[in-house]
């Protein structure tokens, strides 16, 4: 990282690409919170009722609150590696804009673990009896709303990361934020069901969605200032 | 303005100013508090549809109407927190979280008591405002529980203090997107609580010394709390030294 006159687009993609190579390199950290995921959407029909009319109607609802309770596992370890081996504190030393650096960790964070969430998706939902008219509707809400859950929970992480045992703190925090997303998400699958068009709730979904990649990584940042001192 | 602006940030300017003004806050709300509570509870005549139960209301809609107010005032003390490194702004969002997460609890709890009375129910998920003013309190909460996590006072401080400016934002758009969920599942709630519409004049003017009433008390209790707070944090300093050897 100590190349000299880097432009921050090529520090944007340098950050993206090592995080993307740790991730890879440390599978149990995608995979446990992708387990989990499937591991809480398969106990939803065990506790409530094999029957598939019923599935159908808390199907969406049931993807919805599974990812956001994922998200919360594996948004924990956004930052806490860099904090504990000290390269954070180089990504705040940085010359280019905390802004794009935080930006690059984000969106790594969500290929590695969103994107999966995302398109495993229809094969849960087809588990849960969502019918299949429903499934477009579905990936393209998990689409929109992951990467603002990503976003949105980052300046939490952001502010946790120096605490030594959090695992809760973050999901008090970020769960209740998360409300909105929810709301539309399942409104939009909801939707395609009663044979109205969804695109309304997904074109608002895509507001929060700009609006949380312009602000959100600004949050971040001065979160990260504030807990790395 | 300036000088008056950093004279304010100073803990013991602060202290011994709101010292000056308790006395006349509390006489002010505890004329108001018992106004409205002898009136509201006991002269108010029944409403014609709600009968004895509107009563709860004149409780209900100040402490709600007040509670609204903590975010925003939370916003302010976190922008003068982060940006002027105001102590005295932090000590302030301090029990505003505070005393905001009591005041939801009770707006709750008095919205719960009328809504088992009028709407047969205690809780409505159907009620936006019911399940918007529960995350404000879960927000709160948030924030609460953030503070006490972190041992550094002054990270605490900057942490809260960005939590709530980005918990503010997020109360707004929970609001409104709460409402939108409701209104696609049930057209209206079964009674407005807007007091003016099916009631009679003394039941708003009731309403309105009720809510002066409770926003006195909320500045009562976060001045003594914030006092409280300026005595322990400055505990090492020669003018609290100094007066707690006067008392």
């Amino acid at each position: 990282m100590a190349e000299k006159q880097t432009t921050t687009s090529a520090a944007f993609i340098a950050t993206l690409k090592r995080d993307l190579l740790i991730a890879f390199k440390k599978k149990n950290d995608i995979v446990n919170p992708f387990m989990f995921f499937i591991i809480v959407v398969s106990l939803f029909p065990i506790g409530i009722s094999p029957e598939s009319d019923r599935l159908t109607e808390i199907a969406a609802g049931v993807i919805w609150i599974s990812v956001l309770l994922a998200s919360m596992l594996s948004m924990d370890n956004l930052y806490r590696s860099d904090y504990e081996d000290g390269s954070l504190e180089q990504l705040l030393l940085s010359p280019h804009p905390l802004f794009f650096l935080v930006l690059a960790k984000n969106i790594s964070h969500w290929l590695v673990s969103g994107l999966p969430v995302v398109l495993v998706s229809p094969i849960l939902a087809y588990m849960l009896a969502l019918p299949t008219e429903a499934y477009g509707t579905l990936v393209l809400s998990l689409l929109l709303g992951t990467p603002i859950m990503s976003l949105v929970g980052s300046i939490a992480v952001a502010l946790t990361v120096g605490l030594g045992s959090r695992g809760l703190i973050l999901a008090v925090i970020t769960l209740p934020m998360s409300v909105p997303v929810l709301i539309f998400g399942t409104l939009a699958v909801q939707s395609t069901l009663n044979s109205q068009s969804p695109v309304g709730y997904l074109s608002l979904m895509l507001v929060m969605l700009s609006v949380s990649v312009s602000l959100a990584p600004l949050a971040s940042a001065a979160a990260l200032k504030i807990s790395v001192n | 303005m300036w000088v008056w602006f950093s004279k304010l940030g100073s803990p013991k300017w602060f202290y011994e100013l709101s010292g000056k003004w308790l006395p006349w806050l509390i006489a002010a709300m505890v004329i108001f508090m018992t106004i409205g509570l002898v009136w509201g509870l006991v002269f108010l005549p029944p409403d014609y549809q709600q009968g004895f139960t509107s009563r709860i209301l004149i409780v209900h809609v100040a402490v709600a109407g007040t509670s609204l107010a903590f975010f925003p005032l939370m916003l302010v003390a976190g922008i003068i927190t982060l940006v002027w490194r105001m102590k005295l702004a932090d000590m302030v969002a301090k029990h505003a979280a505070i005393l905001g997460a009591w005041f939801s609890f009770i707006t709750l709890a008095t919205g719960s008591l009328w809504g088992s009375v009028m709407w047969g129910t205690w809780w409505e998920w159907t009620d936006s405002r019911l399940v918007s003013m529960l995350f404000q309190l879960f927000l709160l909460l948030g924030v609460i529980s953030l503070r006490s996590a972190l041992e550094d006072s002054e990270t605490a401080a900057k942490a809260c203090a960005l939590l709530s400016i980005v918990g503010c934002i997020n109360v707004v758009i929970i609001k409104y997107s709460v409402e939108w969920w409701n209104t696609l599942h049930q057209v209206a709630s079964p009674v407005s609580l807007d007091p003016s519409s099916p009631n009679g004049p003394q039941f708003w003017i009731a309403t309105l010394i009720m809510i002066v009433a409770v926003y006195l008390f909320l500045s009562v209790s976060l001045i003594l709390s914030t006092r409280n707070e300026i005595l322990e944090r400055e505990r090492r300093s020669q003018w609290v030294q100094d007066l707690v050897l006067k008392n």
